[in-house]
């Protein structure tokens, strides 16, 4: 680590503290606890200056050296002037030895007379009455401030910014200004949001947040002076204007004018510092819990290391499902169809006594997706010690090829470096993922490399958010993803671009894999076995190659199960080849789904390949075969027809037994033989670990209720019940002083040290700071090996049956090129626009299709989409649809799931065919 | 500013016009000038269709790599862009000092009641788009009106309402 630079002493209000390099006063301020008023400032953004709410006052002494003539001598002299000013301490940057004062006389007339300003179209009787602190919803005003512009019947209400700056000014303004109301209509039929602009001061956080944090710019500042107002091309709807529902802007903004649509006026008795459990980023939230103990809010936390203030739309806005009506309280027992309430030990006994019936390989036992590592650990350790069966699995484990690969090659079943660390990429590589959607916060760290003037390459065949930032799409065939990595790999060694000092001090295998690549990967098949220009696959490499250092993000989105491995083993090839693996801005970062199914790997809460264990994904074949007759399955999060289970909803039926502990009554409960109540993320303590090895802690907001348990609670008291031993455990921290003394990589962490914030393991012991990149340490004389052999690519040979084509569907969230269409249905703003599906003219031709036809795509479960035939795909057997994200979101917001992030819909690759829909049937659609 | 007559095909307004999309591309491909910006992109627009298309904000978003929203927070600054068609003709008539010396209310007065507008804004039959102008850049030849950007001085009541007569097609 090279020295920090040196900090810079100053004073303010008397007080003398000091600024990090390139601190603003504002910024030193704050880190020292010293309160400067602000209104368009906010931490981690640029600063803006415009509120002029944080003005102060400085004073800089400047020595100059003179000459001056004393009789006959020319003598050196010191002249001292000072220089004052009145500066805005958001965008000052701190000079040595300045004298700020924050509280002058006139910096608290200035600032008066500032806020009369922005006050004056910003409901205020309140604001400026002395009875503020006193007065409540029900009370009977006596300055006639009408209902309608009170501060108590504010959502923001004492969460509002302007009513913490007017208490900062003691109270006493008295406006001369009257105020002016815009009547503006309410924003509320947008999902999720509600936007009521005549609560605005302007202050452009929001716009700034979208635009340099998020770099979807779907707000903008509109029009000018006077009647400058935040707002979107024409007033769209947020559904049309690029917005991807972060929900950063309502989280930023300072008045009432931005809120959730959910709880708005709830107010917060407390609020307690979590972690999302909706996707592997693990995103640390403050949850806002109202008296009732429910969740009533999710702010992202400033603080999170993972996200560094940022959400997404899943974080945001899909928190709240614990407080649903219609959780399940109490165990049940299925008696002659019927469920039955029952006792905890009533339904653990016949639990216990069923489960005897069973061989260990019968049985399978699934935790939760959403579980924590105490979840995962007493799950599989009663699996494993007293079901004696090895099929064990977590939720949501459905490419467990990519964990397997790189443990093989990387020692660890983890990727390698920081989340935050891609901020640092000057190249992204990103294979066959969708983070923008799965793993939201990832690619705010990729957006904002691109936005440094950072490469990104994708190698997709769908169109996703990502292939918006890039010169350099790979739209590859399906299932020619690994292809055209070795295809890379290739050019890089042709073009001696690989980093020769690490592949021959770190890395052994690399003449076998020059031998392959030369003998079996020429760029210009490779090119044309994908379906690309070969120019194309060069600049990718080059770029690649060149640029470092460089990170590397691939999921399995698009590739079949038998290629995952090998795309893995590619992946980390190119990681080697170039020595990004290790390289401080460059790593691998894997894409899978579940929010804990890195802990689930740590806690070897999956099924062991060498034992021959069936994972989650194996799961409805081996039902189906009758290999597996009974289940133990923790249902929080998992939606059983998520497309990587592979049909697991439809196979649950032909159970003999089924075990359920579950939130919900839902479809995976219907056919469940017990079904016991489960405590979801709130009534919860316990770890989570993420993609980026963090192990942070989820932390109980309330306790359940009613018979609700978490997930190691109902397995340990069935251990109990079942007479076994090792499972006495009180708290979750008892599991994870089991789990440090088992897991060697976490053993040293603990709840205790856990509770200041995530430790990336591997964690040895109780000093260790944890790991941040995971292969920069290496014992002597350690080498990576390359895999030299040439994989036997699986060219997607789907079974043909009737659908010969491919459907390739993509999502974004703003398509210039084309109108985007937002209909109104009912009160809310929906997508309404006609699809444009984008066929090969010999596909075409061979369905009998013309280019504009109205057709639809069906798969073998039914119709997918339909749209307008476009016959433009350059690859034939391919037929592609790119859909508006708003469309998920809308549907999110409508979803009959209490708990709708699970049925979030992913971008599958499918077999289907083509059907004109005929002119007559044209016509109803239109008409309707 | 182009000085040339307004045309008559307008598509109309709003977005959807896939024709429309054409020729906004033919005006941002065929701006002359070194430097193309948002501005001039949108000018060349306007002077193209004497508006600013739905769909040109977007147009004009990806010709200059820049996203819908943030061209629309240029074109919305800016009074002089418009956002649905104009009538056929357009009348300015100055209110500048120079003019409002010379009775610059009246001649507005006799133009507004003989095209039956109480405002600026368009004539129900889209013939005439009426606006007030600060200053028509003629104060030597006060009272001023421009048809179009031509120039028309030393008008009267009288004569100002004949044009606008004229210009109705009456």
């Amino acid at each position: 680590m090279p020295d920090p630079a040196p900090l810079t002493p100053f004073t303010i209000d008397g007080k003398p503290i000091t600024a990090k390099p390139g601190q603003t006063i504002i910024q030193a301020a704050m880190d020292a606890g010293v309160y400067i008023p602000y209104l368009c400032y906010y931490p981690k953004m640029k600063p803006y200056g415009a509120c002029r709410m944080c003005l102060v006052e400085t004073e800089v002494k400047i020595v100059r050296k003179v000459k001056v003539k004393k009789g006959d001598l020319e003598v050196e002299e010191e002249q001292v002037t000072v220089q004052k000013a009145t500066v805005a301490s958001c965008t000052a940057p701190v000079q040595k030895d300045v004298v700020v004062r924050t509280n002058t006389e006139p910096i608290i007339d200035l600032r008066k007379g500032v806020l009369d300003l922005l006050m004056a179209e910003h409901p205020h009787g309140c604001l400026t009455c002395h009875r503020i602190e006193l007065c409540g919803p029900q009370d009977i005003c006596q300055r006639h401030v009408s209902v309608t512009d009170r501060c108590t019947i504010c959502p923001k209400n004492e969460r509002c910014e302007l009513k913490d700056t007017m208490r900062s000014l003691e109270l006493d303004l008295r406006t001369p200004l009257n105020y002016h109301r815009r009547n503006l209509p309410v924003h509320t039929d947008d999902p999720f949001y509600d936007r009521d602009y005549n609560l605005c001061i302007v202050c452009a956080r929001c716009v700034r947040v979208c635009e340099e944090v998020r770099f979807d710019t779907a707000l903008t500042l509109t029009n000018r002076s006077g009647v400058s107002l935040v707002g979107t091309t024409h007033g769209s709807s947020l559904l049309e204007s690029g917005c991807e529902f972060c929900g950063a802007c309502i989280d930023v903004c300072p008045v009432g004018a931005l809120v959730e649509r959910d709880y708005k006026w709830e107010k917060a008795a407390r609020r307690v510092k979590t972690v999302c459990t909706n996707c592997p980023v693990g995103c640390q939230m403050i949850a806002e819990v109202n008296r009732y103990d429910k969740v009533i809010r999710f702010v992202a936390d400033l603080q999170g290391e993972a996200n560094n203030g940022q959400a997404c739309f899943k974080g945001k806005f899909a928190y709240a499902y614990p407080n649903s009506k219609k959780r399940l309280k109490y165990p049940y027992v299925r008696e002659n169809g019927v469920l039955k309430r029952v006792t905890w030990e009533d339904a653990l006994r016949r639990v216990a006594d069923k489960l005897k019936v069973f061989a260990p390989n019968q049985v399978a036992v699934i935790s939760s997706p959403r579980g924590t590592n105490e979840d995962h650990f007493a799950a599989q350790q009663f699996a494993r010690t007293v079901l004696k069966t090895q099929n064990v699995d977590s939720g949501l484990n459905t490419v467990p090829e990519i964990f397997e690969r790189l443990r093989g090659r990387l020692g660890n079943a983890a990727g390698t470096h920081p989340a935050a660390h891609l901020e640092r990429s000057k190249c992204i590589m990103v294979v066959s993922g969708n983070p923008t959607e799965e793993q939201n916060v990832l690619a705010v760290y990729m957006k904002k490399a691109a936005r440094a003037g950072a490469d990104i390459i994708v190698i997709d065949p769908r169109e996703t958010e990502l292939t918006r930032y890039t010169s350099t799409w790979l739209r590859v065939k399906p299932g020619t993803e690994t292809l055209a990595l070795w295809g890379i790999a290739r050019v890089i060694v042709d073009e001696a671009l690989e980093d020769k000092e690490f592949t021959s001090n770190r890395t052994s295998g690399i003449d076998g894999l020059k031998r392959t690549l030369l003998a079996e990967f020429d760029p210009a098949v490779v090119a044309n076995e994908c379906g690309i220009g070969e120019d194309l696959l060069r600049k990718a490499a080059r770029i690649y190659a060149k640029s470092a250092p460089a990170g590397l993000v691939f999921g399995v989105g698009t590739m079949p199960r038998e290629g995952r491995a090998a795309l893995t083993d590619a992946v980390v090839n190119l990681a080697f080849l170039t020595g990004n693996a290790v390289k401080d801005g460059g790593g691998i970062f894997p894409l899978y789904p579940g929010a804990n199914t890195q802990g689930a790997y740590d806690m070897a809460c999956t099924p062991d390949p060498a034992q021959r264990g069936t994972g989650v994904a194996d799961l409805a074949a081996a039902i189906a075969d009758s290999r597996i007759r009974a289940a133990i399955i923790m249902a929080d999060g998992l939606n059983a027809e998520a497309e990587g289970l592979n049909g697991l909803q439809k196979e649950l039926a032909h159970l003999d037994y089924l075990v359920v502990s579950a939130v919900f009554d839902t479809e995976i409960t219907a056919t469940a033989d017990v079904v016991l109540p489960a405590a979801p993320y709130p009534e919860q303590q316990g770890t989570v670990t993420n993609l980026e090895r963090r192990v942070q802690m989820v932390r109980r907001v309330a306790l359940p209720k009613n018979e609700e348990r978490t997930g190691w609670e109902t397995v340990a008291a069935l251990a109990r019940t079942m007479g076994v031993t090792g499972f006495g455990y009180k708290t979750a921290a008892d599991v994870f002083a089991e789990i440090r003394r088992v897991v060697p990589q976490y053993a040293g962490l603990s709840h205790e040290r856990l509770q200041n914030g995530g430790i990336q393991w591997p964690c040895a012991d109780e000093n260790s700071p944890g790991t941040a990149v995971l292969l920069a340490t290496t014992q002597e004389g350690q080498k990576w090996a390359f895999v030299d052999h040439a994989p036997s690519l699986t060219r997607t040979a789907m079974a043909d049956s009737g659908y010969p084509l491919t459907l390739v569907t993509g999502r974004v969230l703003i398509q210039p090129e084309r109108d985007p269409k937002v209909a109104k249905r009912g009160d809310m703003n929906y997508i309404g626009r006609e699809e444009v599906i984008s066929i090969h003219v010999r596909d075409a031709a061979a369905a009998g299709i013309h280019d504009g036809d109205m057709i639809e795509v069906a798969s073998e479960s039914g119709p997918i989409v339909s749209g307008r035939a476009r016959l433009d795909s350059t690859l034939q057997g391919i037929v592609s649809v790119t859909a508006l994200f708003g469309g998920v979101v809308s549907a999110m917001q409508d979803s009959i799931q209490a708990d709708a992030s699970p049925y979030v819909p992913e971008l599958p690759l499918r077999r289907v065919k083509l059907a004109k829909i005929p002119a007559r049937a044209n016509e109803l659609a239109g008409a309707r | 500013m182009t000085t040339a007559h307004h045309g008559t095909s307008h598509t109309g307004h709003g977005g959807g016009h896939g024709a429309n999309r054409d020729r906004i591309k033919v005006a941002l491909t065929g701006q002359k000038q070194p430097t193309k910006t948002v501005l001039s992109s949108l000018l060349a627009i306007q002077d193209e269709f004497h508006y600013i298309p739905n769909e040109a904000i977007e147009e004009t978003a990806q010709f200059c790599n820049s996203t819908a929203n943030e061209v629309w927070s240029v074109a919305s600054f800016y009074t002089n862009f418009r956002f649905t068609p104009p009538g056929e003709y357009t009348l300015d008539v100055c209110w500048g000092p120079s003019c409002h010396l010379m009775g610059a209310q009246k001649i507005l007065k006799a133009v507004q009641d003989k095209i039956g507008l109480d405002k600026e804004g368009e004539t129900p039959d889209k013939k005439i788009t009426l606006r007030y102008n600060t200053c028509l850049g003629s104060c030597g030849l006060a009272p001023c009106i421009a048809v179009n950007h031509h120039v028309t001085g030393r008008v009267t009541a009288e004569s100002a309402a004949q044009l606008a007569s004229k210009l109705l097609g009456q």
